[in-house]
């Protein structure tokens, strides 16, 4: 059977739909579309940015606290002073560190193993040893044995270490070994980079007073220093000279390390090595004593010893 | 008799018209005579085919041979079809058409289906034709290479190779045939695979020069080359040292996968794991904190600067892994010093090897931040070297085991650098071949060889 024209339409038209164009049930079903396509789109992103590509974490470093602010380190070398020099010198300490909230470290020479080295080494593995045990301490001062805190007013970290002082202290682009080293300070250094504070005398860097920032340049400063082969090498004057050794070979040491006026941090009781003390230094060192005779050193704190005790009750 | 279409004519020459095959004699089995007899000089294709096969039996089937054959014209024209039933003018024509179906030309026949389908049905198969031409478009084409790049996708800018060639060039020897043709291969290698992933290459001339000479430091270029390279990159996480001596056998490990995204897994940081040396582990001295005091530092990977693998007789710098960082800059800076240079350098063999395992061995703040991989991740070594003790599975290569790399280390020493690296790049080839050359070697040859007793090479 054949038709030759589509059967006709029903001339009622069929009741009004009105179930399929219910707004709410329509604009529910293309919501949901977008909301799929959108839920799609966002995993997708997700899966694009968080595959395991190579996502490292970054290494953080520990970061001191800052208690103590500061740890004073002043080896001791029993034996050949009086015991009443020596707890003197640790009365100077720690009265100046209670009043500052710092800690005090006194190690002993002898302490460490060291494998053979003179013992004028054990400064060095004494600040890291130091490191260790104040882990949240910002600074460290290395003070010698033989010498007086004089100003008790002056705090390290704003006497010295503050990133503003520091770039007014620092000496730029000086030989690091007096007279004629090529290798010179940096002469674009920020405050805040620089980990290592410390002195020239006549004869060339003083190690005998130094601030150090706590973090890993301390760290990997002291250990390198500490190296055995610089130990068994025979240095004229020992860690001293292995110290202007590495400063002077090694730029990432260089590049933290600032000169600062001698008598900011280690005035010399006479003035025939380095810059003598005057009143208002923070420190006076008792230069060359040990060296000589049995006794020159307390000798000589005792033109220092009043001044000190004076100063400290005025404030 | 009534032709259901016009005749039309072949090549071979007669009419090629089913009407007028069928025998009109009304002999169900026409005799040898009747070709001549209808004298016509029109030689008919069934007829010739009768006389040339003139064996008694009926050469040619009857048309009313079986059901089927008589029936299944009216059969197949009584299927159901599915067409479209609403459109009535379309439907004469299709009834028309019906066996002239299978002659429209393929485009037609895409169009008529493309045509019938639906236009809901036909969006889902553009997004599918979509999605598979861009990722078609995508392997294709350097698409890829720039994904695999780029440090946020794939990431690839975060390494760089560094290949040291040239090595002792210029001054101790002159390059041979044979020194050129291992180059060139390394190259190659390294190139071919930095491409793939898209890593940055960086081929470092090695030859000895007065620079270094009159430094004695002639082996410490390394130090200075991962320096200029991390200058060079600026976008370089992690620097890969390559000796020229190596060849990639797995160009599809990318460095990401086989190593770095699961890290933590693969190296080990407590050398007594494998301690050729004999290394004392951990330091135990009292004045170190605890990390430093601790096999595993603070076992954290992300601590990790430098990655090594050790082969039998320590470490090795053939290959090896070192991330930019504060303490890659450190350890690059007292790698070399003149000091230790003047008490050891009878005893450093290695040089710049030695003097690492010196460092790890006294200073803590080096191996806080070192770790190791074992040596068959990324540096095998064949059996000529290290071959004292024989076969060891912690050092030699594997091909079972798909080994990512091989340092054909010493080869210069009395071994054979050239063969080595030609056996070893077959096998790498041959290891990594396609499926379809797989089918072709594997399956075909073998068959053939069987059937035939030759070998072919397909």
């Amino acid at each position: 059977m054949h038709f030759a024209y589509p059967p006709r339409k029903s001339s009622n038209p069929p009741p009004y739909l009105r179930a399929s164009k219910l707004p709410g049930l329509s604009l529910r079903r293309s919501r949901m579309k977008v909301i799929a396509l959108a839920g799609l789109a966002f995993v997708t992103l997700l899966y694009i940015l968080t595959r395991p590509s190579i996502r490292h974490g970054t290494y953080t470093p520990h970061k001191p606290s800052g208690n103590p602010p500061a740890v004073i380190v002043t080896l001791m070398e029993d034996g050949k002073y009086s015991k009443s020099y020596l707890d003197m010198i640790k009365e100077n300490r720690i009265q100046y560190a209670q009043k500052h909230g710092y800690q005090t470290f006194f190690p002993q020479v002898g302490e460490y193993e060291l494998k053979g080295a003179p013992t004028s080494w054990t400064k060095v593995v004494a600040v890291r040893h130091a490191l260790t045990k104040y882990p949240d301490a910002k600074f460290f001062w290395f003070l010698e044995q033989n010498s007086f805190i004089m100003n008790p007013l002056l705090k390290i970290e704003d006497h010295v270490m503050k990133s503003s002082r520091l770039e007014e202290l620092m000496i730029k682009d000086h030989p690091v070994v007096p007279p004629d080293s090529i290798i010179k300070t940096f002469s674009h250094l920020r405050g805040q980079d620089v980990d290592f504070v410390l002195t020239q005398d006549k004869e060339g860097l003083s190690a005998g007073s130094f601030v150090i920032r706590n973090g890993d340049w301390a760290k990997f400063f002291l250990e390198t220093w500490f190296d055995p082969l610089y130990r068994s090498y025979n240095f004229q004057k020992a860690e001293a000279h292995a110290l202007e050794h590495i400063v002077q070979w090694h730029p990432t040491i260089l590049a933290r390390l600032a000169l600062v006026d001698q008598r900011i941090i280690n005035s010399y009781s006479k003035d025939a090595k380095g810059q003598a003390w005057q009143p208002g230094d923070i420190v006076v060192r008792f230069s060359d004593c040990s060296a000589s005779s049995i006794g020159a050193c307390e000798a000589e704190s005792q033109r220092f010893n009043s001044q000190w005790r004076t100063s400290f009750k005025n404030v | 008799m009534s032709l259901s279409r016009s005749p039309s004519p072949v090549p071979g020459g007669g009419w090629s018209s089913p009407g007028l095959n069928i025998n009109t004699s009304g002999r169900s089995s026409p005799s040898k005579a009747h070709a001549e007899s209808s004298g016509t000089s029109v030689m008919w294709e069934s007829a010739r085919q009768k006389r040339a096969g003139d064996s008694g039996y009926p050469s040619f089937s009857t048309q009313d041979k079986g059901f089927f054959t008589r029936h299944i014209r009216r059969l197949s024209s009584s299927l159901p079809r599915f067409s479209s039933g609403q459109n009535y003018a379309e439907k004469e024509k299709l009834g028309r058409g019906q066996w002239s179906g299978p002659r429209i030309p393929l485009l037609g026949r895409l169009r008529g289906i493309v045509a019938r389908m639906g236009r809901v049905m036909k969006i889902r198969l553009l997004v599918v034709l979509l999605i598979f031409l861009s990722i078609l478009l995508f392997y294709t084409t350097p698409l890829v290479h720039y994904w695999r790049r780029t440090t946020w996708l794939g990431g690839g800018q975060k390494f760089v190779i560094i290949l040291a060639a040239n090595v002792g060039g210029g001054v101790t020897e002159w390059k041979g045939a044979r020194e050129w043709a291992i180059e060139r291969d390394s190259v190659r290698n390294k190139k071919k695979y930095v491409a793939r992933w898209g890593y940055e290459l960086e081929i470092v001339d090695m030859s000895t020069k007065k620079r270094y000479a009159h430094e004695w430091r002639e082996s410490w270029e390394k130090v200075d080359f991962i320096r200029t390279s991390l200058r060079k990159y600026p976008k370089a996480e992690w620097i890969w040292w390559l000796d020229l001596n190596t060849f990639i056998m797995e160009p599809t490990y990318s460095l990401q996968d086989h190593i770095f995204n699961h890290l933590d897994k693969h190296v080990y940081r407590d050398i007594n794991e494998y301690n050729p040396l004999n290394i004392t582990h951990p330091l135990t001295d009292g004045y170190l904190d605890d990390d430093s005091r601790s096999p595993v530092g603070d076992g954290n990977v992300n601590s990790v600067n430098l990655i090594l693998p050790q082969d039998c007789s320590g470490f090795n710098l053939g290959s090896f892994f070192i991330r930019r960082s504060a303490w890659t800059d450190r350890l690059l800076d007292i790698w070399w010093d003149p000091v230790a240079y003047e008490q050891k350098h009878m005893e450093w063999e290695h040089k710049e090897q030695d003097a690492l395992e010196q460092m790890y061995t006294s200073l803590p703040w080096i191996r806080k931040h070192t770790a190791f991989l074992p040596q068959r991740m990324i540096n095998s070594f064949p059996t000529g070297a290290c071959s004292e003790n024989g076969n060891d599975t912690r050092i030699h290569y594997n091909q079972d085991d798909r080994d990512f790399l091989v340092n054909m280390a010493g080869c210069e020493w009395g071994r054979d650098c050239w063969g080595e690296m030609y056996n070893f790049r077959e096998l790498s080839y041959y290891l990594n071949r396609n499926p379809w050359e797989r089918f072709k070697e594997d399956l075909i040859t073998p068959i053939w060889f069987k059937i035939t007793g030759e070998k072919v090479k397909l």
